[in-house]
């Protein structure tokens, strides 16, 4: 199994070719930073404007490899608790108290307080033990006996403090766990984490990942994406919803339409079966790729200019 | 072949990108992974492993264009047509040979060989290109070439007159092709010593002396103060958030539950985040600091400060929904030109701007209030109403008075300084970036108890 992956991942036109088996269209950069990471068992950070295909990247790679997948969506306050593991504390006390006859019974048997104690002592470790620990994404991850794909997702949602707490794991892949001990990991997981840049990232955590950076795509990787997740789209329409999605991102607007707002748009054209795209229809599914009610003023306004490229792309 | 890579990352971190030695050996492995052999595959995989953010990879980009092209000697004696003296013995000294064969390959090589050999590497000054100049021409073996055209300008056949022609030629163009080469290393190693000393001058410029174009360079440089004064405090702040059990909360709690503890509460330190009151003059003496000020304190992550910020001139207003409203940057151009603002930007009167701060706003000064006030204390010659101040230092928890000039001004002309000092807890002379950065760095380690 595990060759079969090395074989998969063997150069970078591997990579490439099995995404594109996926439906992931991967330019040359994230071709080879793909391979990189794996080879050099490197976590990789994705950065990004929303909606490039940052967490799309990271299924892929799971579906790819034969990975499960497992996601850490980060958020602010986000701790320890929820990312690597916790103590069932409910669990725990619950069972103190049903099992206190029986530690009545431990107790009782001897009178000294201080045997009592000596006695006591000697069962604590089981409420710390692994009956007791439920894991979190990250624990699971360490602890999948095949590799798992982990992806951690929108990591600059997070507070500076996880970020700090996830050192020890992308580069040792390990955790300490105080009661238990230190978890290695029993099979290296692939390690993808996505940012948004609504932070700057600490130095500690970039210098312990690959950098990969996903810009809007241009026109021709556009249309092969649009391609292969929307086969139906007829040929001549694609062009033109394309260079249309590429000319409005020059616009100074809130919100650029990124490459999951083409598909949708895409997807929208087939359903709506449009045989071109006119300016009337245009302006009635402007909210499909655009979330900003001052953007869409801006496009409409711009709306003659925006047609007549249209246009022109019909007759070309 | 590391020995390569090792000179672009030096070359890199002069050109300011900032690389661990750790990435270092990312690079290498990364480097022998992929092989040299694929120039856009070489770069796509240096760059994953050494450029982390949007700026680095530009600089990446440009960094790695430079230092891996080839420097193309065109010192060669051209190749003549039927006339070439062929039968003219080649010279023992390698150099000239090699100009007289028209080997530029190796030409190139050797002019590698010979730049590393003196140290090109540490060019970092235009003043040192001559030193260098001469040191790679030394290595290249230019008295060798001398001595060869001396050689055949004494045989005096016609021959090799002509030889030593085309060699004195080809020399001259040695020599210019050397320099361009020095030229273009100062280049790729010099830069980011300039950019430091320009980093270390602009922290010590006073704000109000600073000139236009290096505006975006403060930024820069603000963003950088402000994300390590972030880093430090909010640290803390996290530190003081972790809780015990609370153990009262936790049998209260579970009381309904027939004393069943299974429901455990925390404790939780509620945490102090300083309350700050900025009130600026933004006459327009005072503009200039004003802008770095704002700009520096609204950086400052939310959580670690509250801010409300009033400016006034001739009268005093309320801006803080501006920087609630817009980023730090568009807020302070707004501040600056006015825009949509009822503010007079008459003659600066401290008196008014006080009053219209006791009236509307002395109800939000508490004693966990840090007031900071900016300003240069000069009211016209007129009364200032120093004892309105008196106020609002008794209700706050500490007033601090930054005022640009230096302390020998105070209380000289219409300054009226002398009569604000004894209602400030704190005064410090403001005017330079790192002055800026001292008094919000204490600002915030003071506030924090």
């Amino acid at each position: 199994m595990n060759d079969d992956r090395q074989n998969r991942i063997a150069s970078w036109e591997a990579v490439q070719q099995g995404f594109r088996g996926t439906g992931y269209i991967a330019d040359r950069t994230i071709a080879t930073t793909v391979y990189l990471a794996w080879h050099l068992g490197k976590p990789i950070l994705v950065e990004g404007p929303a909606g490039v295909g940052k967490t799309e990247l990271a299924k892929t790679a799971a579906a790819f490899l034969d990975l499960q997948l497992i996601r850490l969506q980060c958020y602010e306050g986000l701790d320890e608790a929820k990312a690597l593991y916790e103590w069932k504390y409910g669990k725990q006390l619950l069972y103190t108290q049903l099992l206190k006859d029986k530690l009545d019974e431990i107790v009782s048997r001897d009178n000294g307080f201080s045997a009592a104690i000596d006695k006591l002592y000697k069962y604590d470790d089981i409420f710390f033990s692994r009956h007791f620990l439920e894991p979190r994404p990250l624990l699971k991850a360490l602890e999948s006996p095949d590799g798992a794909v982990l992806l951690v997702d929108e990591i600059d949602k997070a507070d500076e403090e996880f970020e700090a707490f996830l050192l020890e794991i992308l580069s040792d892949y390990q955790v300490s766990i105080p009661e238990i001990g230190t978890v290695a990991a029993v099979s290296r997981p692939f390690v993808f984490l996505t940012s948004n840049n609504t932070r700057e990232l600490s130095e500690a955590l970039k210098r312990r990942c690959l950098h990969l950076f996903i810009p809007y795509p241009d026109a021709g990787l556009e249309r092969r994406i649009v391609r292969s997740r929307v086969p139906d789209l007829p040929d001549r329409l694609e062009k033109q919803l394309v260079s249309f999605i590429q000319e409005i991102r020059t616009l100074d607007l809130k919100k650029a339409p990124s490459i999951s707002e083409t598909i949708d748009w895409a997807r929208v054209v087939v359903l709506l079966h449009a045989e071109r795209l006119t300016s009337e229809f245009v302006r009635e599914t402007l909210h499909v790729f655009l979330k900003y009610q001052d953007d869409v003023h801006t496009v409409e306004e711009r709306m003659p200019q925006l047609t007549s490229l249209l246009l022109r792309n019909e007759g070309g | 072949m590391d020995r390569v890579l090792e000179d672009f990352v030096t070359a890199l971190r002069l050109a300011g990108v900032r690389i661990s030695v750790a990435e270092t050996l990312d690079a290498c492995s990364a480097a022998a992974l992929v092989g040299y052999g694929n120039r856009l595959l070489l770069k796509d995989s240096l760059g994953a492993a050494l450029a982390k953010s949007g700026r680095e990879k530009d600089l990446f980009s440009d960094t790695f264009d430079r230092f891996f092209c080839e420097f193309p000697c065109t010192a060669v004696v051209p190749e003549r047509g039927n006339d070439a003296p062929g039968d003219a013995p080649l010279p023992e000294d390698p150099l000239s040979r090699m100009l007289l064969q028209g080997d530029q390959a190796s030409l190139a090589a050797a002019l590698q060989e010979a730049a590393r050999a003196a140290g090109i590497r540490a060019i970092r000054l235009p003043t040192q290109r001559s030193l260098y100049t001469v040191r790679i021409l030394n290595a290249l073996g230019l008295e060798g070439l001398d001595g060869t055209i001396r050689t055949f300008s004494g045989a005096g056949s016609g021959v090799s007159l002509a030889q030593a022609d085309a060699l004195q030629a080809a020399r001259q163009e040695l020599v210019d092709n050397v320099r361009q080469y020095v030229e273009q290393q100062l280049d790729l190693y010099g830069r980011g010593l300039v950019n430091e000393y320009l980093e270390d001058a602009l922290r010590k410029t006073r704000l109000s002396h600073l000139e236009q174009r290096h505006f975006e360079k403060m930024g820069e440089l603000i963003r950088r103060l402000v994300k390590r004064l972030n880093d430090i405090h909010s640290r803390r702040r996290k530190a003081a958030r972790r809780g015990h059990l609370d153990f009262k909360r936790t049998l209260r709690h579970n009381i309904p539950y027939g004393g069943f503890l299974f429901d455990p509460k925390w404790k939780q330190r509620k945490l102090n985040r300083p309350d700050v009151l900025v009130i600026c003059d933004i006459s327009r003496s005072m503009m200039r600091l004003v802008r770095f000020f704002l700009l520096f304190l609204y950086g400052l992550n939310e959580e670690i400060l509250r801010i409300r910020t009033f400016v006034f001139c001739s009268n005093l207003i309320d801006v803080s929904d501006v920087f609630e409203r817009y980023p730090v940057e568009v807020a302070v151009d707004r501040l600056q030109q006015g825009t949509g603002l009822p503010i007079v930007m008459g003659l600066t009167d401290y008196a008014r701007s006080l009053k219209d701060f006791r009236m509307q706003y002395m109800d939000i000064v508490t004693r966990r209030t840090t007031v900071l006030f900016l300003g240069d204390a000069r009211n016209n010659n007129s009364d200032p109403d120093a004892h309105v101040l008196r106020d609002i230092y008794q209700r706050c928890k500490r007033l601090v008075w930054l005022n640009p000039e230096p302390r020998s001004f105070w209380g000289t002309g219409d300054s009226e300084m002398k009569r604000f000092l004894p209602y400030c807890h704190t005064v410090r002379e403001c005017n330079t970036l790192d002055h800026l950065e001292r008094v919000i760095g204490s600002i915030l380690a003071a506030t924090r108890h």
